[in-house]
């Protein structure tokens, strides 16, 4: 059982999993962990190569496209602690195609494949619960605070749909923006943020939406529990229908 | 009148109508567009009675000639009336469009002076929106019974799905409750639809330029509780509308009484669960491969309420358990209570790499307390072969089997 290292980074782990693939006649028996930078750590150190990490994402679009996506849905999703499951996943796409995505018997593929699917949910989710607030200037800005790391596929959805406005959306958990000026898309970091003033125009548009959100529910059948279960009270914050409630 | 206060009239009015759905049609942004759609549809918020919200659901006007038994906007009711603009419909629709709040507008309407110049007057609300405003995203509209077809195809040319209600499960409960309305006036924009959707199918495969017809297709709505229909006769409703009709989807409505009328019967509160188990039933008939007849007979013809209408079908045929589910195919699989199209799908897709094992079941996600009583995994049961049937449903019932006695989403009055 051989054990690996990376760097923590994105990039490192992908190249890493290519380095071991490289190496390792059973990828399956080796181990993949994240350094920790203590003394007299256990494990072989690979550095990070993004060329590697490029090669292997194009042979994996070759033979099992929907296990790249797979793959960056997991990304998303920054969970911890599964470099090696991801590792023997990526070694059984290379083998089997496509087709691994059904393997779900399988420890490792269950594992990946569930992450990766929580992530795609909450992107999902995202689509329609970001609301898009219009400032003084005109341009839109929408605040969230997802679990997974959603903002460039979800920016990209809002690149097509809302491709007429400007608009920011910014991830207050990891202080990323993404910036649309009507023609294309940028993707930053913002350390300091405060919210700019609201136009006056959306204060009265968010008037009628509550006014809407209030009336459409039917009294007979109010039933909040469910409408928690499907709309979890953490996105709440940011629920423009939610506030002064 | 002011906007805010006519919003509060018709979108109140418009809350009983059930379809919220924004899926089956995909459509690109482009540049010019405002908008697009996406083929599974999105809900964006969820209203305190749980039901999701996707579309901007509002009546145009609830100023209404007609008089039906079961409808809060009855001429004959003393509710506060409004009518909107086209103008303030098309503002409301981009305004909340463009913070995302909705997917579209779904758009209905009491019948004001008759149903043509209603149908007009909706029609032109849907065409500012795509010609003025070039909106791209989702709108459902709702034709009013007896207008002309002209009207239904240019309805049909400008919305994404568009809907006729037929409002009762039959054309004598239609006719004591709803005088004004002619099943005949339901059924022919509902084939006219149908058949508009089927030549606009085969004239896009000749030419990619040739205009679509109700690209998300045709839903109706119905009823349920407020006229002495038994769910057989519901469901085989539904099995011809699904078959002849080609319908995407039929939405079930249960009654909540509104007016005081001796043409209605009394209820304490909406038949929740019964809508629930109609709606668990219409599943089986579009994706489970089961007939009404199957679903329900002449001598039971009502659905089971403390089972779902698998499992009642399931205790009702022991001869055909235990399924084998290393071996069985995709149609028997769907038949065992606690697996679904998503599960019956992995099972065949995990089955490829290795044989499946009671753990195996549990990660493809069935529900293995109410499948256990009704599948072997490599011959082996997983319960005790018990198929006495009576014992079998208090087993299910006691052992957590069927779902909580008062479902989650059925909460009345909490």
């Amino acid at each position: 059982m051989k054990r690996y290292l990376y760097d923590g980074t994105p990039e490192g782990l992908v190249s890493a999993i290519a380095g071991i693939l490289d190496a390792e006649k059973d990828p399956q028996l080796a181990t993949l962990v994240e350094r920790q930078d203590t003394l007299f750590e256990e494990g072989l150190f690979l550095r990070t190569d993004p060329a590697a990490a490029d090669s292997l994402f194009s042979r994996l679009r070759q033979c099992a496209p929907d296990a790249v996506h797979t793959l960056w849905y997991f990304m998303m999703s920054e969970a911890e602690e599964l470099e090696t499951s991801l590792l023997h996943y990526v070694a059984l796409a290379l083998e089997h195609g496509d087709r691994i995505n059904g393997h779900l018997t399988h420890p490792d593929v269950k594992a990946i494949v569930s992450v990766a699917r929580k992530a795609g949910r909450e992107l999902h989710r995202m689509k329609g619960l970001l609301r898009f607030e219009q400032l003084r200037d005109g341009t839109y800005l929408a605040r969230m605070e997802p679990d997974h790391n959603v903002i460039q596929p979800l920016a990209k959805h809002f690149s097509r749909r809302l491709r007429a406005q400007q608009w920011f959306i910014y991830d207050v958990r990891r202080h990323s923006a993404a910036h649309w000026d009507g023609s294309a898309l940028q993707f930053g970091t913002l350390e300091q943020f405060s919210r700019p003033e609201l136009s006056d125009e959306e204060r009265e548009v968010q008037v009628m939406w509550k006014a809407f959100f209030r009336t459409i529910a039917i009294p007979e059948r109010r039933n909040p529990r469910l409408q928690k279960s499907n709309m979890p009270a953490k996105y709440w914050k940011y629920l423009t229908e939610k506030q002064g409630e | 009148m002011e906007i805010h206060e006519k919003l509060d009239i018709l979108s109140g009015a418009a809350r009983y109508d059930a379809s919220c759905a924004s899926s089956g049609c995909g459509r690109e942004g482009s540049a010019i567009r405002v908008g697009n759609t996406s083929q599974g549809g999105i809900c964006h918020s969820w209203s305190d009675d749980g039901r999701c919200i996707s579309l901007l659901k509002l009546l145009l006007s609830n100023d209404c000639r007609y008089d039906c038994a079961y409808c809060v906007n009855r001429s004959s009711n003393p509710v506060p009336r409004a009518s909107f603009t086209a103008r303030e419909v098309v503002d409301l629709t981009m305004d909340f469009y463009r913070r995302n709040y909705i997917e579209g507008l779904f758009l209905s309407s009491a019948v004001m002076q008759g149903p043509d110049q209603t149908m007009e007057e909706m029609v032109r609300v849907v065409e500012m929106l795509r010609i003025e405003e070039k909106f791209g995203g989702y709108i459902h509209l709702k034709v009013i019974p007896g207008s002309s077809p002209e009207l239904v195809r240019r309805a049909g040319l400008a919305a994404d799905r568009i809907s006729v209600n037929i409002e009762l499960p039959s054309s004598e409960s239609l006719h004591r409750l709803a005088p004004q309305k002619r099943k005949e006036s339901i059924l022919e924009p509902m084939k006219l639809i149908g058949t508009e959707i089927g030549t606009s199918l085969v004239e896009r495969t000749l030419s990619r330029k040739a205009p679509k017809f109700a690209p998300a297709g045709q839903s109706t709505q119905m009823i349920i509780g407020a006229s002495p229909e038994t769910d057989l006769q519901i469901l085989r409703l539904s099995q011809g509308l699904y078959r002849r009709m080609n319908l995407k989807r039929v939405y079930y409505s249960a009654f909540v009484p509104v007016n005081e009328d001796n043409r209605l019967p009394v209820l304490a509160s909406p038949p929740l669960l019964r809508e629930h188990r109609l709606y668990q039933a219409d599943w089986l008939l579009r994706f489970y491969g089961f007939s009404a007849e199957e679903i329900l007979s002449d001598a039971a013809p009502d659905l089971d309420e403390s089972f779902d209408p698998k499992t009642a079908w399931a205790l009702r045929h022991p001869e055909f358990f235990p399924v084998e589910v290393n071996r069985a195919d995709y149609a028997t699989l769907l038949r065992v209570p606690g697996i679904g199209v998503a599960s019956a799908k992995r099972i065949i897709a995990a089955r490829r790499f290795s044989l499946i094992t009671p753990e195996g079941m549990k990660k493809i996600g069935v529900v293995m307390k109410r499948a256990k009583y009704f599948i072997t995994c490599s011959g082996r049961p997983f319960e005790k072969p018990d198929r006495e049937p009576s014992r079998l449903r208090q087993r299910l019932l006691l052992g957590d089997g069927s779902e909580p006695v008062q479902p989650r989403q059925l909460v009345l009055f909490a």
